[in-house]
């Protein structure tokens, strides 16, 4: 019987802890921004425009250009030509980015991690970037192709951070837009 | 004394025969293949008309044009800039055979670096053609070189000294044309050919130009749409329309500072929309087994499902269909068509509508050969 109590107890602390984190809303202004320096972030910027965020992208934001921003939306993916076009190493980009989070946190500006370049975006120099942001998440959306290794859904579950898995691209445009609504 | 004299001559009889046969193999890299343009076609003209420096080289080229009469944009579509990249070339003849344009004009230029098709690379043992069986025949294709031929334009220097940026490069990148916009008329072979395009654009009022590629599987610019930054949002938006129609493209902005490329010169340097795309072409890479046909077309290569294995590196390849012919020349066609879908929203004023090409199921289901003309 005692065992019984405490395991309904169990599930529904669980549940109503999942429910809070589903529920999650993040605040705008939103500040934009790349780690690894892909063009997919122009994607983000795209559909954030769509779903009519006010929302500022800064491709190489600096921990001072989080001034007056509630929420921090960050697209992680190695881009050579990104990088190049930067004029920067990929170890200056990951220092970048990492002080960029610290600031964050510092500031307790919750980040969402929005993955959505598929395979193209996964291993390699990419996954340096992704399990940095993803650590530091309050929130990832991903396109379900990132995820066929499991490398995003497994951070979700060890570190207790709510992932919302779409097909497509596109797709990502309505569930970015309901964080804010 | 006789027997020695006697196995020289067979000696030389056979040399010269082993050369005689080379030489009648590599004579016929400077065949081009006939090529059947469709119904749509209003004109055919040389790269030469745009600029005179050419004319008379194996530099010279080819521009179909397809003018729909309907006051429009104007597109231009180049395909073997590269010409080891199958689906490059390819994927322009496709579009050269089926092709009609109802408002606008497209220009076609599939033999982009003309004489890169003359020879081969040496050292990677590239096969030096590919035959595609179509609804009358079959049809045979070069499978040429990265650039110039060194007989057009030898010899390389230790440094290339890129114009008019004077970013330094490898010697052997002298004579690759996506290394040598805007060009100059002056210039080396390579360089007055990239010139020559560059008038085209500039003289015809070019408002979108493709330059279609291929790339290794390891290399990190494969299936990717690379943008000028002024363009962004009609890439932006093909990308998301390609990906409704079940095909992932990457995006990649042109770095400011690598120069000589067609996606940061053409826009830097004219007036005209530069894309560049890639697809996955395994018998180009580093990691690929035996180089032949079967690789060239088939695309399917067990060195690249083992390397995609390990994890190590991210490797655009297709474990289970490898990377044919058809899945490549399918992509750049899809890429053209969204594109140019894209283009004409965001600028309604100036259309290019194109009809009649298949689309990538079309293309996956029946072949290359299906959409090639006889």
């Amino acid at each position: 019987m005692k065992t019984r109590i405490s395991t309904i107890v169990t599930i529904l602390i669980l549940f109503f802890a999942g429910s809070s984190l589903l529920a999650q809303k993040f605040e705008q202004p939103v500040l934009i921004s790349s780690a690894g320096q892909s063009a997919d972030v122009k994607l983000v910027k795209m559909l954030a425009q769509r779903q009519d965020l006010n929302a500022t992208t800064v491709l190489m934001a600096k921990s001072e250009d989080l001034t007056g921003f509630k929420t921090l939306v960050i697209v992680p993916g190695f881009s050579s030509k990104g990088l190049g076009a930067a004029g920067i190493s990929q170890q200056d980009e990951l220092e970048r980015v990492r002080s960029l989070i610290n600031a964050a946190n510092d500031l307790k500006i919750p980040i969402v991690l929005m993955h959505i370049g598929g395979n193209a975006r996964r291993q390699g120099q990419s996954d340096s970037f992704n399990q940095l942001v993803a650590d530091n998440s309050k929130f990832m959306l991903v396109v379900k192709q990132g995820d066929e290794d499991g490398f995003f859904s497994s951070i979700a579950r060890a570190k207790n951070i709510p992932l919302t898995l779409v097909e497509k691209i596109a797709e990502s445009a309505e569930p970015l837009g309901n964080l804010f609504k | 004394m006789i027997r020695n004299h006697l196995s020289t001559i067979i000696i030389t009889i056979i040399t010269a025969t082993l050369g005689v046969i080379a030489a009648i193999s590599f004579g016929k890299m400077h065949h081009p293949e006939e090529l059947f343009p469709g119904d749509g076609l209003t004109g055919k003209v040389m790269l030469s008309d745009y600029f005179e420096g050419i004319k008379g080289t194996n530099g010279d080229t080819e521009v179909y044009l397809f003018d729909s009469g309907v006051e429009g944009g104007t597109a231009l579509v180049c395909g073997g800039a590269h010409p080891n990249e199958a689906a490059s070339f390819l994927s322009t003849v496709v579009i050269l055979e089926n092709l009609s344009v109802t408002c606008g004009r497209v220009f076609i230029i599939p033999r982009l670096n003309n004489s890169a098709f003359t020879c081969s690379d040496p050292m990677e043992g590239f096969p030096a053609s590919y035959e595609i069986p179509t609804k009358s025949g079959t049809r045979r294709f070069r499978l040429g070189s990265r650039v110039t031929n060194p007989l057009d334009q030898w010899p390389d220097p230790l440094v290339f000294s890129q114009y008019p940026s004077n970013q330094q490069l490898s010697g052997f990148e002298t004579r690759n044309i996506n290394r040598s916009y805007p060009g100059r008329p002056n210039g080396n072979l390579t360089e007055r050919i990239a010139y020559a395009i560059v008038q085209l654009i500039d003289k015809e009022k070019v408002n979108i130009a493709f330059d279609i590629h291929e790339s290794s599987p390891e290399v990190p610019i494969v299936n990717v749409i690379v943008y000028h930054e002024k363009y962004e949002e009609v890439a932006m938006g093909a990308i998301l329309g390609l990906e409704m129609a079940g095909l992932q493209f990457s995006p990649e902005t042109s770095p400011k500072n690598f120069h000589g490329l067609s996606h940061r010169e053409w826009g830097d340097y004219t007036n005209a929309i530069p894309f560049l795309m890639e697809t996955s072409n395994p018998s180009m890479g580093r990691l690929r087994g035996r180089t032949d046909v079967d690789l060239v077309l088939r695309g399917y290569c067990d060195n690249y499902k083992k390397a995609k294995e390990t994890g190590a590196l991210r490797i655009a390849y297709r474990e289970e269909t490898g990377e044919p012919i058809a899945h490549r020349v399918g992509r750049h066609i899809a890429g053209v068509v969204e594109l140019i879908n894209s283009y004409n929203l965001y600028y309604p004023d100036n259309q290019i509508v194109i009809e009649n090409l298949p689309d990538y199921e079309m293309i996956m289901e029946k072949g290359v050969g299906e959409f090639l003309n006889n």
